[in-house]
C-alpha cells in the first residue's frame, strides 16, 4: 500500500471513529460544561471546564445506584457463566433425547419483548417480597442471560476439536477434568466475549429496573432519568452520570479487548 | 458511723436512681403522648421538583416533632407516571403518600385507590382545621381533587400557562406590549421570525399547549364534561384553533419545533434562539436562571393571549393523597398536613423558588411577590389570577378518566397536521373518530350514537 493511500485510509478511519463516537463524545464534553455552556450552538471547542456536575452527582443518591448496577450486573454475569458454561458444554458434547428441545427452550425467555414478561414478574416478585431488592434483579438478569451464555458458549465449544478431550480421556481424565483443563482454557476468548455481552445486557437494563425497583435497589440507568426534573432537566448531571456509566464498560472492554476480537471471530467459524 | 454512712449513701443512691428512672419513664411517656406516631415509617412517591427539595430540607424538623420517619422517593415524571399507576393497580401499599397527577384523577379516584380525606380533616384529634385552612387553597387548584364535597388530595403544585418573551425583540418589531390575542401573536410572529431566531417555541406535550388556543376559539375536548363526554374535535371552532396553533408550530418555531421536549424548548429560549415561549409558570424561573442564560434581563412574562371566545390559560395541578392500601394512614395524613402547610409552602417559595404554589396566602405574601417580580411582571399575582379563573371549571376536561389516551391522540393529530402529513380538517376528523373509539370502548355513551 502506498504511503499516500495509507494516509487517506488513516484519515477515513479517524473520521469514521469520530462519527461513530460523536454521541458519546458530545455527552462527555457536556459533562464538563456549565449550565450556560451546555447547549451552546454550535458547540465551542474552548470552554471553561467545570467538575461541578460530577461533584453534584457524587453527592446524591447516584453513587448508590451505580453500586447497585455494579453488584447486580457482576453477580448476574458470574452466575450466568457458572451455570451456563457447563450447560453449554453438556449440550455441545453429549447426545441425549430432547437435546434440541432443551436448547430451544432455553431461548424461551428471549422469545418475546421484555414488556411481555413485565406484569407476571411484577406480581410474582410482589408476593415473594423481591421488589426493590438486588437479589430480585440478579434473578431476572440471570434468567435472560443464561440463554445467551448457553447459545454463545455452545458455538465456541462446538468449534473446539473433540480429539483434544478424547486424548485427555485416554490419559485418564474425567469429564470434569477435561472440561476444566482443556475445553475451558481453550474457550477463554469465547468466555470473555460472552461475559462482556451478558454484563452489558444487565448493566444497561432499564425496563426491569424501572419496574421492579424503588429506591433501595434502583440501578444507574433508571437513576439517571431522575435527573429529569419536572420543570427543568439537569443536563449537566445527566451528562456526568452518563459518562460515569460508560466508564466501567470502556474499562472492561479495554481489559478483555485481546480476547474479545478473537472470541468474536472464533465463534463465527462454526455455527 | 462508717456503716451508717454507707447505708445512708446506698439508700440515697437507690432513691436517686429510682427517681431518675421514674423521671425517664415519665418523660418518655410524655414524649410518646406528644409523638403518637413515634417509630412509624412512611414512604412517599414524588416527582423530582424543587418542592421535594424543600420538603427534604425541612424533613428533620418534622421527623423530630412527630417521630415519623419519612422516605421521599423522588423520580422523573415519566417514571412517576408508570410507577404510581402500577403500584395502585396492583394494590401495593409500598407508598403511603403519593402524588396525585391531575390527568389521572378520574381513573385513580374512580377506582377507589385514594383515601377520602374528609374524615381526617374533620377529626379534631387529627387536624387543627384552622391551621390547615383548606379554604386557603385556591379553588382552581382544589377542583380536580374534589368529587362533590369529598376531598381526595391536597394540592402543592398548580402549573399555570404563561408567556415568556424577549422584550427587546418584540420592541424592535414595534410591539411595546406582548400581543393580546392569538391572531395578533401570529402577525407579530411573521415579522419577528428569522432563520436565526424563531418567533415561537413550546414543548411537545401538545395536549397541554393546544387547549390554550382550542378553548379560546370556542372549541372543547368534550361537549360538557363530565356529564356529556361526546368529543368535539371536528367542530368549526376546534378546526380554526388547530389551524392557528399548528401554523405557529410549522411556520414560526425552530427546526424540529413540533417535537421539542420541554427542557430543550427551555434551552432554546435560554440560548436566544426563540423570541417567545408558552409553557408552565414553574419554567419561568429556569428561563431567567443566571446559571443557564445571559439573556434573563431581556426576558419578560405576561398572560397567555386570548381568542374571540375569551381567555383560557391552562392549569395542571398535582396534590398529595393517601394510598388506600397504606397501613400507616394516620401518619401519612400527619405528613400531608405538614407538606402542604402554609409554613412549608412559604419556605418552598422563598428558599427553593417554588412559584407555582397553591395557597392564596403564600402567593399574596409580600416577600413572595417581591421575589417573583421580574421586570415589572408580578408572576405570583399572575399565577393566582390564572388559578382563580380556572376555578370556573373549564379545566374539567382533563379529569375525565379517558383523557390520557385521548390526550395522546391530540398530540399525534397536532403533529400530523403541523408536519403536513394531513390537512387540518382531515386531521381533526380523524382525531374525533379516535376519541369516539376510545370512549365507546370504555363504555361511555356518546350523543347521537347507539
Amino acid at each position: 500500500m502506498s504511503s499516500q493511500r495509507q494516509v487517506w485510509t488513516a484519515l477515513a478511519t479517524l473520521l469514521l471513529i469520530l462519527v461513530v463516537l460523536s454521541p458519546a463524545l458530545f455527552i462527555v464534553q457536556m459533562s464538563f460544561r456549565t449550565g450556560r455552556d451546555a447547549f451552546q450552538m454550535p458547540p465551542t471547542l474552548v470552554f471553561r471546564v467545570t467538575l461541578q456536575n460530577y461533584a453534584d452527582v457524587l453527592q446524591g443518591k447516584f453513587v448508590r445506584a451505580l453500586t447497585n448496577s455494579t453488584v447486580t450486573a457482576t453477580a448476574a454475569t458470574v452466575l450466568a457463566l457458572v451455570l451456563g458454561v457447563p450447560a453449554a458444554y453438556a449440550l455441545s458434547r453429549t447426545r441425549f433425547r430432547g437435546a434440541g428441545l432443551v436448547s430451544l427452550w432455553t431461548l424461551s425467555t428471549r422469545m418475546a419483548p421484555a414488556i411481555a414478561f413485565g406484569i407476571p414478574f411484577f406480581l410474582i416478585y410482589k408476593h415473594l417480597g423481591l421488589i426493590d431488592t438486588r437479589l430480585g434483579l440478579v434473578i431476572i438478569y440471570l434468567t435472560f442471560n443464561l440463554s445467551l451464555v448457553i447459545w454463545m458458549m455452545r458455538a465456541f465449544f462446538d468449534a473446539l476439536p473433540r480429539s483434544l478431550e478424547e486424548a485427555a480421556y485416554i490419559d485418564g481424565a474425567g469429564i470434569v477434568k477435561a472440561f476444566s483443563t482443556i475445553a475451558l482454557p481453550l474457550s477463554a476468548p469465547g468466555l470473555a466475549t460472552t461475559a462482556i455481552f451478558t454484563f452489558l445486557l444487565s448493566w444497561n437494563d432499564f425496563f426491569y429496573s424501572l419496574l421492579l425497583t424503588r429506591s433501595e435497589a434502583v440501578t444507574a440507568p433508571v437513576a439517571i432519568v431522575n435527573f429529569m426534573n419536572y420543570e427543568s432537566w439537569e443536563w449537566g448531571k445527566v451528562a456526568a452520570a452518563a459518562t460515569m456509566i460508560m466508564l466501567p464498560v470502556v474499562a472492561l472492554s479495554a481489559i478483555v479487548r485481546k480476547y474479545l476480537v478473537r472470541g468474536l471471530t472464533a465463534g463465527a467459524l462454526k455455527g | 458511723m462508717e456503716g451508717m454512712n454507707r447505708r445512708r449513701f446506698l439508700r440515697s443512691a437507690a432513691l436517686t436512681v429510682g427517681v431518675t428512672a421514674s423521671g425517664v419513664q415519665l418523660s418518655r411517656a410524655s414524649a410518646q403522648s406528644r409523638k403518637p406516631y413515634a417509630d412509624a415509617r412512611i414512604k412517599m412517591s414524588q416527582v423530582s421538583h424543587a418542592y421535594a427539595d424543600a420538603l427534604t430540607a425541612k424533613l428533620p424538623t418534622f421527623e423530630q416533632q412527630t417521630g415519623i420517619k419519612v422516605e421521599i422517593d423522588q423520580m422523573s415524571f415519566p417514571v412517576l407516571n408508570q410507577r404510581e399507576d402500577l403500584e395502585l393497580a396492583s394494590g401495593s401499599g409500598a407508598y403511603d403518600v403519593m402524588q396525585m397527577i391531575f390527568i389521572r384523577t378520574g381513573r385513580w379516584i374512580g377506582a377507589g385507590w385514594a383515601e377520602p380525606l374528609n374524615a381526617y380533616i374533620d377529626n379534631p384529634q387529627l387536624t387543627d382545621k384552622a391551621a390547615l385552612d383548606v379554604k386557603d387553597f385556591v379553588p382552581g387548584a382544589m377542583a380536580p381533587f374534589r368529587r362533590g364535597e369529598t376531598i381526595y388530595a391536597l394540592p402543592w403544585l398548580a402549573d399555570s400557562t404563561v408567556v415568556g418573551y424577549r422584550a427587546d425583540l418584540f420592541d424592535k418589531a414595534g410591539y411595546a406590549k406582548f400581543p393580546e390575542t392569538f391572531e395578533a401573536l401570529q402577525e407579530a410572529a411573521q415579522k419577528i421570525h428569522t432563520r436565526q431566531t424563531a418567533a415561537f417555541v413550546t414543548q411537545d406535550n401538545l395536549h397541554w399547549i393546544f387547549p390554550n388556543w382550542l378553548l379560546s376559539y370556542g372549541g372543547s375536548f368534550f361537549a360538557n364534561p363530565p356529564s356529556d363526554l361526546t368529543p368535539t374535535f371536528d367542530t368549526p371552532e376546534a378546526i380554526k384553533a388547530a389551524e392557528l396553533f399548528t401554523a405557529m408550530l410549522s411556520k414560526y418555531s425552530p427546526p424540529g419545533g413540533i417535537k421539542l421536549d420541554a427542557s430543550i424548548a427551555e434551552a432554546i429560549m435560554q440560548q436566544g434562539k426563540a423570541a417567545c415561549y408558552l409553557d408552565g409558570m414553574g419554567n419561568t424561573q429556569h428561563i431567567i436562571d443566571p446559571k443557564k442564560t445571559t439573556l434573563g434581563d431581556r426576558m419578560a412574562f405576561t398572560d397567555t393571549p386570548r381568542g374571540p371566545k375569551g381567555h383560557f390559560p391552562q392549569l395542571a395541578v398535582h396534590g398529595y393523597f393517601i394510598n388506600k392500601a397504606s397501613k400507616n394512614k394516620n401518619a401519612a395524613w400527619e405528613f400531608i398536613k405538614w407538606a402542604v402547610s402554609k409554613d412549608t409552602m412559604l419556605s418552598a417559595a422563598l428558599n427553593q423558588g417554588h412559584l407555582a404554589g397553591t395557597r392564596a396566602s403564600v402567593l399574596d405574601n409580600a416577600d413572595v411577590r417581591h421575589k417573583f417580580t421580574w421586570r415589572g411582571s408580578d408572576l405570583a399575582t399572575l399565577h393566582l389570577s390564572v388559578m382563580k379563573r380556572a376555578g370556573a371549571g373549564y379545566m374539567a376536561y382533563r379529569t375525565v378518566p379517558q383523557f390520557p389516551p385521548i390526550g395522546d391522540r391530540v398530540i399525534i393529530a397536532m403533529t400530523a397536521i403541523a408536519s403536513g402529513q394531513t390537512n387540518v380538517i382531515d386531521g381533526m376528523k380523524s382525531l374525533q373518530k379516535d376519541a369516539e373509539g376510545i370512549l365507546e370502548k370504555a363504555g361511555v355513551k356518546l350523543r347521537g350514537k347507539g
